[in-house]
């Protein structure tokens, strides 16, 4: 049994178009209805930020403050089964943003990340089936990342190594150090990579099956979804069952085969950085041949696979933020995904009504930055 | 287009240029320097010119010091056998002020860093080398920071150096001694798991 994390009490100080806001919220399904541009989206946003400290929007920081002013503030009340902690973020315009659990100052985002997961769906979210690699890229590396340190460090340390090593095939250098140099760099490109990809792939083992049961449930239907980790460097499929030293010395040969080429374009041609989820759904390619209203059921199902493996794999459920999820669903899609929604606190945003079969806890109609009782 | 007087901003530009130190920090400066009395300023100025007159690379392993070699490299009491590889001379005070190393070192002045440029034959590596083959050095302690670019500079040595035929060892890196388990993160545990010694 998982542990329940509930957003008890959130305020909002000069939060992007929110001046001021106190809100108690309540366990299970919270619903924020509202026209467009109410606030509704940014009161999900403020959740996340408090978890990540960053933007699920990918915006930068100084955006997040109301024009004219130095910070915005951020606070949440959160339980924690019978724990309750206090976090507060004082998001600044211009400066270092401070960040603080029970009126003590936390230094590293990890330490917040492990009281408080979040996990998103925004529209945007189409792009992990219809966009191209980089985007399901992020998305297993974020998951890795947000279960383990070790596989945030393994992602960070191969993005500098691969800046490094390109930078080395650019250089045009006659030093007689330059082929030991490269060489250092391939094995460093090795090391981390096989690391990075050994995650990849155990994630995508958890993965797979939940996403499954995720899409045949949201759409009702027993067309088949698969998933294969594509890679330029390995002579096989990969499945997960490989041991690092496997990924290592395919890699290490995929290295050696393209080294005159690499050379020649001067770039870094195979790694886990240019690596692809691909999905197929009825045995397609669902980037290419899905309809647009698969490609949406799809990416939300991925997000609700991540959603239950990290509860699965954490022992405690993330708090689910679901934003203009219904305007990508038909009816009984939309009610099959409040059917399918996990036990612990889930907010969604609506700009309309809401379908029939659906009950939420907690309604709150949001106009113009405020809470309409 | 400057907003301040000529010589102000000349100040400013040229604190600009210090390592760590932004556009913010070169006017905060330059508007403390100008208001300090004019002595104090002339102390600043003058020791930079002292430091940089008398302060040099030892002739030997390229730490800083005010004579020919440094003391390390002066003192009979210390091994010569066992070298221990630095990339800054800084690195030196905090393996002294450890005091479990009685050897000399070597320092290579940075670290392999093709981003910035930085190969080996932009560092002490060559005579490091020559080290080697005139001493008799038979340990190599490669003591560079334990991040991409030391770790590509720990690797990049101990290839060149081991078919010499010197002793190539790295410094453990895990736990910090007297450090609560609960406050190391997950990374350094996780290292110093992999790196963990029979008793």
């Amino acid at each position: 049994m998982s542990v329940t994390v509930d957003v008890t009490r959130l305020w909002l100080d000069r939060f992007r178009g929110i001046a001021e806001l106190d809100l108690e919220l309540g366990h299970g399904l919270t619903v924020f209805v509202g026209a467009n541009g109410q606030g509704k989206t940014t009161l999900l946003e403020a959740v996340s930020w408090v978890a990540r400290c960053r933007s699920f929007r990918g915006v930068p920081d100084q955006v997040l403050v109301q024009a004219g002013h130095e910070q915005a503030v951020v606070r949440a009340e959160v339980r924690h089964d019978q724990r309750t902690m206090l976090f507060e973020a004082e998001i600044k315009s211009n400066g270092r943003n401070r960040v603080m659990l029970n009126k003590s100052a936390v230094s590293r985002r990890r330490d917040l990340q492990d009281l408080l997961r979040v996990s998103v769906f925004a529209p945007d979210d189409l792009e992990l089936v219809k966009g191209g690699p980089a985007f399901r890229r992020v998305y297993l590396d974020e998951l890795l990342g947000s279960l383990a340190a070790r596989y945030d460090a393994a992602a960070m340390d191969y993005e500098r190594i691969l800046k490094h090593r390109n930078a080395l095939l650019r250089s045009n250098s006659v030093d007689a150090s330059y082929a030991s140099t490269l060489e250092v760099f391939d094995e460093q490109l090795i090391n981390a990579g096989s690391e990075l990809v050994r995650g990849r792939l155990q994630l995508l083992g958890k993965l797979e099956g939940e996403l499954r049961e995720a899409y045949a449930s949201l759409a009702s239907t027993d067309t088949s979804v698969e998933c294969t980790y594509e890679s330029g460097w390995s002579t096989d499929a990969l499945d997960g069952s490989e041991d690092i030293e496997t990924l290592r010395s395919q890699l290490r040969e995929a290295l050696h085969r393209l080294r005159s080429k690499e050379r020649e374009r001067k770039l870094t041609l195979v790694g886990p950085h240019r690596d692809d989820l691909e999905i197929k759904l009825g045995g397609l390619g669902a980037r290419h041949y899905a309809s647009q209203g698969e490609q949406r059921t799809l990416a939300l199902s991925l997000r609700l696979a991540g959603h239950r493996v990290i509860t699965d794999l954490t022992g405690s459920t993330p708090v689910l933020l679901l934003d203009d999820v219904f305007s990508e669903l038909d009816e009984s899609r939309a009610a099959a995904l409040v059917e399918w929604l996990p036990h612990g606190q889930t907010f969604l945003t609506t700009t309309g009504v809401l379908p029939a079969s659906v009950t939420p806890e907690l309604t709150l109609r949001i106009e113009n930055g405020k809470v309409c009782q | 287009m400057s907003v301040y007087t000529e010589p102000l901003q000349a100040l400013i530009d040229e604190l600009n240029r210090l390592p760590g130190i932004g556009p913010k920090s070169a006017q905060r400066i330059a508007f403390h320097l100008l208001k300090i009395p004019k002595e104090d300023a002339a102390r600043l100025a003058e020791s930079i010119v002292v430091a940089k007159d008398r302060v040099h690379w030892c002739r030997v392993c390229f730490n800083v010091c005010d004579s020919d070699t440094c003391q390390f490299c002066a003192d009979d009491g210390r091994d010569g056998r066992v070298v221990c590889v630095v990339e800054e001379a800084r690195d030196i005070v905090a393996i002294e002020r450890s005091g479990a190393f009685k050897g000399r070192y070597h320092v290579l002045q940075g670290a392999i860093s093709p981003i910035e440029g930085i190969g080996p034959e932009q560092l002490r590596v060559r005579e490091l080398v020559k080290r080697l083959e005139d001493d008799a050095i038979t340990e190599l302690i490669l003591a560079t920071n334990p991040n991409v670019e030391g770790d590509a500079t720990a690797s990049y040595l101990a290839r060149l150096i081991k078919p010499i035929g010197v002793r190539v060892t790295r410094l453990a890196s895990g736990l910090p001694q007297g450090g609560d388990l609960e406050f190391a993160d997950e990374v350094t545990l996780g290292h110093a798991l992999e790196g963990r010694r029979e008793l």
